[in-house]
Formats: C-alpha cells, sequence, structure tokens
C-alpha cells in the first residue's frame, strides 16, 4: 500500500515538473512569435527592461574629406566538423564523426571609405605658375567605417548532437570575415578611386574662386601604390 | 639445471623490460582528441558599388554600448548582452550645397555650406562586437533588434548639440585656415541652418 502510494507521488511530481518545463518552453516560443525583443517597447512579450551603458571614448576634431565610399559583401560560412584526430603508435589519424555536423554562413555587408586629410593644410600645399594653380594633397587613406550583419539570411545548419552557435563563436567568425574584408582593401583601387574623386571636389570650389578648369591641376604625392604602400595607408580601429 | 632456469627466467624478465622501453618510446606522442576547427572558409569579397562623395568630416565620436536583452523563462530568464562599437562622423556633405554657395571678390570670400549633421547613419562596425554575455538561445531577429537598440542609444550619446556645436566651430577654423592658405585675407563662413539639430 505505502509503495502505491510512493508511486502516485512519484508520478504526480513527474507530470507536474514536465507541465512546468512545457510552460517554460511555451513561454520562450511565444516571446519569440512576437519577434521584438526591444527592451524599451512597453507590454510586448514576456521582457522586462534592461540596463544599457552608453560610452563616448573619443571626441576627435579633424578635417577630412573623404571622396570614395566602396561597399562590400561577403558571405561569412564556417563548416564546423566535429573530429577525432590523435595519434596511437606513431600513426595520425583523423575521424570525422557522424551526427556532428554545424554549418554556417552569415552574409556582411561593410563600407569602405577613402579619406584626404586636410588638417595640416598650408601654402606649402598650393603652387601657382602665372594663372595656373596645382594643389598638392596627401596620400589617400582607407577606413572602414561600418559593418552589417544581413540577420534575415543568415543561415545555419545544426546537427541534432550539437549545441546551437553560441554568441562568442558567432563574434569569432565575424571577426575573421572582417579581417578578409580588410586583406582584400590593397586589390580594391579604393586609393586609386579616391585620389580621381578628389578633382570633382575641389575643381568646382576653384572655379568658384575664378580659375579656369584647364587651369586647375590636383597632384597628389604619387599616382601608383605598392601594396605595402597601401598597407600604411588603411587606418582600421581595432 | 637450477642455473638454465635462472638464465630464462633473466631472459624473459630482459624481454619484459626491453618490451617496455619500446612501447614507452613508441608511445611517447600519443594522444587523442575531440576538437573542431574555428577557422573561416575562404570566400570572395565582393565589390558592390562604387560611390564618388564630398563629405567633410569635422568631428568624430567613438562610442561603445554595453546592450542587452532579457527574455522572462519560468524557471530561469535568458539574457544576451554584446558591446557595439561604432564611429559617428560629423560634418557637411558637399553635395548638398547649392548655388552661389562660393562667393569671392578680391581678397575676401563668404561660403554658405549646408547644416552640419550626421554624414552616415551606417556607422556601426558589427563585425567588432564583442560578446559580453549570453544565456539561451538567441535568433537572428532578436540579434537584429538588439542592434536597432544599440543604433538609437549611440545616435542619443553621440550626436549630441555640443558636439555638433564643436563641429561647427572645427569647420569654421579649419575651412578659415585653407581659405587663408589660398590667398584669401577675409573669409565669411556660415552655415545653412542656423540652429543646430541634434535630434537622430
Amino acid at each position: 500500500m505505502k509503495n502505491n502510494k510512493r508511486l502516485v507521488l512519484t508520478v504526480l511530481a513527474v507530470v507536474v515538473i514536465g507541465l512546468l518545463m512545457l510552460f517554460d518552453g511555451q513561454f520562450e516560443l511565444s516571446s519569440d512569435g512576437a519577434g521584438n525583443h526591444d527592451d524599451t517597447s512597453v507590454g510586448v512579450g514576456n521582457q522586462e527592461p534592461a540596463s544599457d551603458i552608453s560610452l563616448v571614448t573619443q571626441v576627435r576634431k579633424c578635417a577630412k574629406l573623404y571622396t570614395a565610399e566602396y561597399r562590400v559583401h561577403k558571405i561569412v560560412t564556417h563548416d564546423d566538423v566535429l573530429r577525432l584526430k590523435g595519434s596511437v603508435l606513431q600513426r595520425q589519424f583523423n575521424i570525422k564523426l557522424p551526427l556532428g555536423d554545424r554549418r554556417i554562413a552569415i552574409p556582411i555587408d561593410a563600407k569602405l571609405k577613402a579619406w584626404i586629410d586636410f588638417s595640416q593644410f598650408s601654402e606649402k600645399n598650393i603652387e601657382r605658375h602665372g594663372d595656373r594653380i596645382t594643389i598638392i594633397l596627401p596620400d589617400p587613406q582607407v577606413t572602414l567605417t561600418s559593418s552589417k550583419i544581413d540577420q534575415k539570411n543568415v543561415r545555419q545548419h545544426v546537427a541534432l548532437a550539437r549545441a546551437n552557435f553560441s554568441d562568442a563563436e558567432l563574434a569569432n567568425y565575424l571577426e575573421q570575415g572582417r579581417a578578409a574584408i580588410i586583406q582584400s582593401i590593397p586589390e580594391m583601387g579604393i586609393i586609386e578611386t579616391a585620389q580621381a574623386n578628389a578633382a570633382k571636389v575641389l575643381v568646382p570650389m576653384l572655379t568658384e574662386m575664378g580659375y579656369d578648369e584647364n587651369q586647375v591641376t590636383v597632384a597628389f604625392r604619387k599616382q601608383q601604390y605598392s601594396l605595402g604602400d597601401i598597407q600604411t595607408l588603411l587606418k582600421i580601429d581595432d | 639445471m637450477k642455473t638454465f632456469k635462472i638464465a630464462i627466467v633473466l631472459f624473459c624478465l630482459s624481454l619484459v623490460i626491453v618490451a617496455f622501453f619500446w612501447l614507452r618510446s613508441c608511445t611517447k606522442d600519443d594522444y587523442v582528441e575531440l576538437g573542431t576547427d574555428d577557422k573561416i572558409d575562404p570566400t570572395p569579397t565582393q565589390i558592390q558599388s562604387i560611390k564618388a562623395i564630398g563629405e567633410w568630416e569635422f568631428l568624430s565620436v567613438n562610442v561603445e554600448e554595453l546592450a542587452d536583452t532579457v527574455r522572462k523563462g519560468f524557471f530561469s530568464d535568458d539574457e544576451l548582452m554584446r558591446i557595439y562599437y561604432g564611429t559617428l562622423r560629423l560634418g557637411v556633405n558637399m553635395h548638398n550645397v547649392e548655388p552661389g554657395w562660393f562667393v569671392a571678390e578680391d581678397d575676401s570670400v563668404s561660403l554658405t555650406l549646408p547644416a552640419i549633421g550626421l554624414l552616415d547613419r551606417e556607422f556601426i562596425d558589427e563585425a567588432r562586437t564583442k560578446p559580453f554575455f549570453e544565456s539561451g538561445s538567441w535568433k537572428p531577429e532578436e540579434r537584429e533588434a538588439l542592434y536597432q537598440k544599440a543604433h538609437q542609444n549611440m545616435l542619443l550619446h553621440g550626436l549630441t548639440k555640443e558636439n555638433l556645436a564643436a563641429a561647427e566651430e572645427n569647420a569654421r577654423e579649419q575651412i578659415g585656415n585653407m581659405m587663408k592658405a589660398m590667398g584669401y585675407k577675409r573669409v565669411g563662413i556660415s552655415f545653412k541652418s542656423s540652429s543646430v539639430n541634434s535630434k537622430p
């Protein structure tokens, strides 16, 4: 009789715990369904306001003329296969384990801009020969001004035996993707485009000053840059 | 007979010792590990568009935003915290100048520039985002919502009246210096909108 009571109580306890867990899952599903987890919104799903911290780390005065903008796109992919690796009796082995695959594709859009620094501009940058004027400018520099993950088009496959991709893993893949974009900048020709576009901004200003277009020359220290030169002209925040 | 037995035992013992040292030397570098490769696959970087722009930047504001979102559960809450990095660039877009913006007469020049503002609304480097804390599983749309929230907060803290005024002051100084280098002695600079608008 006592044993029966114990059994009933155990079954009841299991059922109650199961129901509670089910409700917990449903709450999560309902909030996902709302598709809005903005803590600033009121009465959406089951969220509570969270405190955010904003910190202005640097305010810098400058005089940069941005003349070229490149929009680039990259799909960062990662094939995460679980492998058993090792060496036994001096024999190497590397075995792919079944049911351990995870794959992800993350599209990134980045914006690169090239600029010319005018903060040191002085009479030394101007040469006049009769009616003709030559403006000598410093080398253009390149920066990555923004990057954005196309979250709508992120695709992933996670095998049953594996956990979902964590935020830290995603950040690691994105960091590598960003580094790959930066590495490909020297092949894009952005410095040359920036030089050509500088004239499009400065020549109209000089014609307003009374110069004829044919009398104005916008010159740079160099016309051709080696890969090594371009590396020194990249100003990317770490 | 006794000597023979001792010799056999010694021989067997030496065999065992040799086998032990041989096995030890063979398995010296042995290891077994379960692991994955963290490197991304090599994929091309495509240029989608090239644009000629004329944006003068006079103030750059670097902002870090620790943004988080909480999803309430029955037993425990899920939380996602990330640190976003962005640079707000304040200045004037030369493509917005109006006819007659530049008036020069003898050694005087008068410039009427567009209002100082945010040069580009895309200023967050999302690929540089640092994970801070994560519990539970989060979907891409939830990460997008968090990004939008960080974007709004950065605008709120970076695009202030003070920063716009500082950018305008620096613009006057830098353009003034440039015009003086060009040979003008008297330089007048005004901005299209006199009231600074800091609303994001």
